[in-house]
C-alpha cells in the first residue's frame, strides 16, 4: 500500500500525462496529501464537536446511554481516521456501518422491545412519573381560594401575601404556616394588584421567573392537616392530597377511604375492586401482544381477511405489470418500430411523476359522481364506493405505477439475451411463441425474478397505494378497524392510532413483526426457486 | 506527525465547539411557547402577547395543525416542546391519562363566569370520580341547521324539515334537499339524538361512563326505520361529502346545511339570506355536539421552569372577559365566558350560539376514538341508496363493536 504522500505525486503525473484519472481516484486524491490532510483535521475536528456537543446535550437530558454509546462511536471515529493505513478498509466501512446501525438496526431494536410492551393510550409515562402525576391529579381541592402575590421577606424567605376570594380576608402564608393579618395592613392598587404589608417586597420581573420551581412547589401547611399551594403566580388554594404512594409496599392509598391501589403487573395500579388509576406506565408483558393476534376476535378477524387481501393485491399487481411491461418491451425491442423513442419515454411517465400525485389525481378521477372516469364510460361504477370494486381500483392504480419499472427491466434484459440463441432456436424450426417459451422467457425470468421477488415485498408493504387512494376504505361489512381494501401495513398502522381506546404502539408493534416474518418467508421462498432457475441455465 | 495531527484535531475540535456553544449562551429571560393553529395563531399571538408585556414574559407562537398539536405532543422533544397549547376538549382524556397536560384551580369568580358543562368537558374524571380540570375553555362551537330563507322556510317540524327539503330536491335536477357531510358521526349527531340515541352514559357522579355505550339503544334501534326511509326518498346520501355539501348549499341548490360557525365568514361572503336554528325536534331533541377550545398547560411547562407563569396566563388571564372578547373577535366562535357572551353583537354567531341550547358536549374519554370510526361507518352504510344497509342492522353493529373494543 503507498502512502498518501506518493499516491498524491502518483495521481499528479497522471494528470500530466494524457491519462485523465478517474472522478474516484480524483475524489480519493482531495484526500491525501498536505490539502487532504487539512480536509481531513478540518472535517474531523468539526464532527467532534458537534458530536461532542450532541454529548452533552444527552446527558443534561438523563439519557445517559445514549450518551456514552454516541461517545464511544465519536472514539471509533477518531481512532480510526488518526490512525493512517493501518486501518485503511475500517475507513471506507465506518460511515455506511454506522448509518446501518442508526437507520436499520436501532429501529429494529425498538420495534422488537416496544412489541413485549403494553404501551399505549394511558401507558406512555415511566412508573415513576405515572406516580407523580397520579398524586398531582388527585388532589382534593378544599372551599378556600386566594388572591395571591408572592412575596418574601428580609431573610429572603418566600412568603404568601392571601386575600380569601369571598369573604376578603387576609393572611400571610409561610412555609411554617398560615398567619392572619388586618385586610387594611394590605392595599389593592388600581390595576387590582396586592400591595403587600411592610417588610415584605413582591416579586417581580426577573425574580419572579426565577422563582417559578419554588412557586410551583411552595406549600403552607394548614392546622387541621392539608396545605395551601399556589395556582400560578396571583392565586392559590386550599388543597389536601388524595393519594399517596407507599415505596417500601408499592402501593398508592387513598387518604380519605384507605382503598390501596397495587400494581397489577401490566402497568396500573388497580384497586381490590377492579378501579384503575387513570395514568399507568410501560410495562414489559411479554407475548400478550403477539398472542392477542391470535386469541382477541376483533384482531383475528380483520387481520386475516388483511392478510388474503395483501397477497392478493401484492401478487397480482406484480404479475399483471410483469406481464404489461414485458409486452410493451417485446413491442418495443423490434428493431423497425417507429417513433421508439418517443413511445419508451411516454411509457416511463407513470414511473417518473411521483407516486404521491399521481396517487391523489387518480383518487379524483375515480370518484363516483364527479370523476372523469365515471363521466367517459357510459355506466357508472362505484368505483370507491363498493368494497370489490375498490379493490379493483387499487390494483389498477398500482398496476398503473408498477408497469413503467417492469418496461425498463424488461427492455434491458431483453438486450442481454444473446441474439444467437434466438436465432439457433428459429433455425431449428421454432415458431415466435416457441422461442419466446422455451428461450427468452426463461433466459429473462433468470435476470428478473429476484426484481419480481423485491417488488411483491415492497407492495406487501405498499402503504402509500392503500391510503392515499382509498384510505383502506370503503368499510367492510363486519365494520371492524380493517376496510375493504386495508392491507396488513395500513391496518397496522390504524391499530396503532385509531384503536379503541386511542393509541396501542404495542400491539402494533408485534403485528409488524408478524409481517416481517411473513414476508420474509416469501421472499426466501422466492429465491429458492429463482435459483432452481439459474441451474437451468 | 501522528501526534502532531491529533493534536491539531484537538485544537481544532476545541475552538469549533467553542463557536457552535456561542449561541445558545444568550436569552434567559422567561420565554413562553405556545402550540396553536393557523385560524387561531394571530389572535393567540395578539392576547397572549398582550399579557406577556404586562408580565414581562416573552411569548412565542408556534403554528402547528389543529390534529398535530395533539399528536406532536406525544412526541416533541422536551427542548421544542411547547407550555402551553391550544386545544379541543375532547382530547383531554387522551391527554390526562398520558400525563401530558397538568391539572389547573380557578379562583370561583373565574369559574362562576364559565358554563359549568364547558368546564365538565376540559374535566377528566380521576381514580375518585371527582372532576379534574386540565384547561380553560375559552371558545364554544355546535352545528346548526343553516337555512336559505330564499327557498325554504324555517322549519316548524321535523316533518316539515323533511318535505320542505323533498320538495326543493324535485324542483330541479341538481337540487338537494338537506345536505350533511356523508359517513360523519359529527355533523350527522343532530340526527343522531333525535333518534334517542347518545354515545355514552353518564355515571352518578355525572361522568362519563365507556360501559354505557348507548349507540345502538334500544330506543334507536326501535326510531331506526326513519333512517331507513330517508335512505329510501333520497333525503340524505353518503357520497355527498364537506364539499359536495358547502358547495351545493352556495350555489343556492341545498335547503338545509347542517354546518358549523367555521363557516360564518362563508356564508357572510356568500350573500345567500340564511337563518340558522337548531334541528327540529324528532323522536327525542334533535340537539348538536358542541366543541369547546381552550388552553392547556403541558407537562413541560414544569421543567422549563414557567410553571407558574402558564398558570397564571391559562388559569386566570384567558378565562377573563377581555381576553375572550378579542379571541371571540378574531376567531369568529361564541366566547365561553358568559359577560363576553353577553356582548356578542354578530347575528349568525348568536344564531349558532342558540342553535346549541342542550348540546352535548363531545364525549373527552379516550374510548371517544373508537366511536368515530364505528359510528361514522354505520352512518356511510344507512345512507348507500339501493346497497344501503338497514340502519337498525347499522347502529347494533357499531354498537357491539364499540362495546368489544372498549373491552
Amino acid at each position: 500500500m503507498t502512502s498518501p504522500a506518493s499516491s498524491d505525486r502518483l495521481a499528479h503525473d497522471d494528470s500530466r500525462s494524457a491519462y485523465r484519472p478517474s472522478w474516484l481516484a480524483w475524489l480519493i486524491s482531495l484526500f491525501s496529501g498536505t490539502g487532504g490532510l487539512i480536509v481531513k483535521i478540518v472535517l474531523l475536528s468539526l464532527l467532534n464537536a458537534m458530536v461532542g456537543w450532541a454529548i452533552i446535550v444527552l446527558f443534561t437530558q438523563d439519557r445517559v446511554m445514549w450518551a456514552l454509546g454516541t461517545l464511544a462511536v465519536l472514539g471509533i471515529f477518531d481512532f480510526v481516521y488518526l490512525r493512517p493505513n493501518k486501518l485503511l478498509p475500517a475507513k471506507f466501512i465506518l460511515p455506511g456501518s454506522v448509518l446501518l446501525i442508526a437507520y436499520l438496526i436501532i429501529p429494529i431494536f425498538f420495534t422488537i422491545n416496544t412489541a413485549f410492551q403494553k404501551y399505549s393510550t394511558g401507558h406512555v409515562l415511566t412508573k415513576s412519573e405515572a406516580i407523580t402525576t397520579n398524586i398531582e391529579q388527585n388532589v382534593v381541592q378544599g372551599e378556600k381560594f386566594f388572591l395571591m402575590t408572592p412575596t418574601r421577606d428580609g431573610s429572603g424567605a418566600l412568603v404568601l401575601v392571601l386575600v380569601d376570594d369571598t369573604t376578603g380576608q387576609t393572611y400571610l402564608g409561610r412555609s411554617s404556616g398560615l398567619e392572619e393579618i388586618d385586610p387594611a395592613s394590605v392595599a389593592v392598587d388600581e390595576f387590582g394588584d396586592v400591595i403587600p404589608p411592610e417588610g415584605l417586597t413582591a416579586l417581580v420581573g426577573d425574580e419572579l421567573f426565577g422563582a417559578d420551581a419554588e412557586l410551583a412547589d411552595f406549600e403552607v401547611p394548614l392546622e387541621g392537616g392539608g396545605v395551601i399551594k399556589t395556582e400560578g403566580i396571583s392565586g392559590a388554594y386550599e388543597s389536601e392530597p388524595g393519594l399517596a404512594y407507599d415505596s417500601a409496599r408499592d402501593v398508592m392509598t387513598a387518604t380519605d377511604t384507605g382503598v390501596e391501589y397495587s400494581d397489577n403487573g401490566r402497568g396500573s395500579f388497580v384497586s381490590p375492586d377492579g378501579d384503575e388509576l387513570v395514568v399507568g406506565w410501560r410495562e414489559y408483558i411479554g407475548f400478550e401482544n403477539f398472542t392477542a393476534v391470535i386469541t382477541n376476535p376483533l384482531v383475528r378477524a380483520p387481520f386475516l381477511r388483511a392478510f388474503v387481501w395483501t397477497i392478493t393485491f401484492a401478487a397480482s399487481t406484480v404479475l399483471i405489470s410483469f406481464a404489461i411491461g414485458l409486452f410493451l418491451a417485446k413491442l418495443l425491442d423490434k428493431p423497425k418500430f417507429r417513433l421508439k423513442k418517443m413511445y419508451r419515454s411516454l411509457l416511463v411517465i407513470p414511473y417518473a411523476v411521483p407516486g404521491f400525485l399521481s396517487l391523489l389525481v387518480f383518487r379524483g378521477l375515480l370518484n363516483d359522481d364527479y370523476g372523469l372516469i365515471n363521466k367517459l364510460l357510459p355506466f357508472d361504477t362505484p368505483w370507491l364506493f363498493d368494497p370489490w370494486w375498490a379493490r379493483v381500483s387499487v390494483i389498477l392504480v398500482s398496476v398503473w405505477l408498477t408497469t413503467p419499472y417492469f418496461l425498463l427491466v424488461c427492455m434491458g434484459a431483453l438486450q442481454a439475451i444473446p441474439g444467437e440463441l434466438v436465432e439457433a432456436a428459429r433455425v431449428d424450426g421454432a415458431g415466435r411463441w416457441q422461442v419466446f417459451r422455451k428461450v427468452t422467457l426463461p433466459l429473462l425470468l433468470v435476470v428478473v425474478t429476484p426484481l419480481l421477488i423485491a417488488s411483491f415485498a415492497y407492495n406487501f408493504n405498499n402503504f402509500n397505494n392503500v391510503f392515499l387512494l382509498t384510505g383502506g376504505g370503503p368499510s367492510s361489512d363486519d365494520q371492524s378497524v380493517a376496510g375493504a381494501t386495508d392491507i396488513l401495513i395500513s391496518y397496522t398502522y390504524k391499530l396503532a392510532f385509531e384503536a379503541g381506546k386511542g393509541q396501542d404502539y404495542g400491539l402494533a408493534s408485534a403485528i409488524s413483526i408478524y409481517i416481517f416474518f411473513i414476508v420474509a418467508a416469501m421472499s426466501a421462498s422466492g429465491f429458492l426457486r429463482s435459483k432452481a432457475l439459474e441451474n437451468m441455465k | 506527525m501522528k501526534k502532531q495531527v491529533a493534536k491539531l484535531v484537538a485544537g481544532l475540535t476545541v475552538a469549533a465547539f467553542a463557536a457552535l456553544s456561542l449561541p445558545t449562551t444568550s436569552g434567559a429571560a422567561a420565554s413562553l411557547r405556545i402550540w396553536a393553529d393557523a385560524d387561531r395563531k394571530a389572535s393567540v399571538e395578539k392576547v397572549a402577547g398582550a399579557w406577556g408585556k404586562k408580565n414581562g414574559v416573552t411569548v412565542t407562537v408556534v403554528q402547528k395543525d389543529f390534529g398535530k398539536i395533539r399528536d406532536d405532543l406525544k412526541t416533541v422533544d422536551v427542548s421544542t416542546a411547547p407550555d402551553v397549547i391550544v386545544g379541543a376538549h375532547d382530547w383531554v382524556g387522551e391527554l390526562a391519562a398520558n400525563g401530558s397536560v397538568i391539572p389547573l384551580t380557578v379562583s370561583k369568580s373565574a369559574g362562576a363566569k364559565i358554563p359549568s358543562y364547558a368546564l365538565d368537558a376540559f374535566s377528566y374524571a380521576n381514580a375518585k370520580g371527582n372532576k379534574v380540570l386540565y384547561g380553560a375553555p375559552v371558545a364554544l362551537e355546535n352545528v346548526g341547521l343553516v337555512v336559505n330563507t330564499k327557498v325554504a322556510k324555517v322549519p316548524t317540524s321535523f316533518s316539515d324539515m323533511v318535505s320542505q327539503a323533498l320538495a326543493f330536491q324535485k324542483k330541479a335536477a341538481g337540487n338537494f334537499g338537506l345536505v350533511i357531510p356523508g359517513g360523519d358521526a359529527y355533523h350527522n349527531y343532530p340526527l343522531f339524538s333525535g333518534l334517542c340515541g347518545y354515545v355514552f352514559g353518564k355515571d352518578a357522579k355525572g361522568n362519563l361512563n365507556p360501559d354505557d355505550v348507548g349507540v345502538g339503544n334500544a330506543k334507536l334501534l326501535a326510531n331506526a326505520g326513519d333512517v331507513d326511509s330517508w335512505n329510501k326518498s333520497g333525503l340524505l346520501s353518503s357520497k355527498v361529502d364537506y364539499g359536495i355539501a358547502k358547495n351545493a348549499f352556495l350555489a343556492g341548490k341545498a335547503a338545509f346545511w347542517v354546518t358549523g360557525p367555521w363557516e360564518k365568514d362563508t356564508l357572510d361572503k356568500s350573500g345567500l339570506k340564511v337563518q340558522i336554528v337548531q334541528m327540529p325536534k324528532n323522536k327525542c331533541d334533535s340537539v348538536p355536539f358542541l366543541g369547546v377550545q381552550g388552553f392547556m398547560v403541558t407537562k413541560f411547562a414544569k421543567s422549563h421552569g414557567v410553571e407558574s407563569q402558564a398558570r397564571d396566563l391559562v388559569g386566570s388571564y384567558m378565562l377573563s372577559e377581555g381576553a375572550q372578547t378579542q379571541l371571540s373577535s378574531e376567531n369568529g366562535r361564541a366566547p365561553a365566558n358568559t359577560d363576553a357572551a353577553a356582548k356578542i353583537d354578530d347575528a349568525l354567531l348568536k344564531q349558532f350560539a342558540a342553535a346549541g341550547k342542550g348540546g352535548v358536549p363531545m364525549p373527552n374519554i379516550p374510548e371517544m376514538s373508537s366511536v368515530w370510526g364505528d359510528l361514522g361507518t354505520a352512518w356511510t352504510n344507512v345512507f348507500k341508496g339501493a346497497d344501503a344497509t338497514p340502519a337498525k342492522t347499522a347502529f347494533r353493529t357499531a354498537g357491539k363493536n364499540i362495546k368489544a373494543k372498549i373491552g
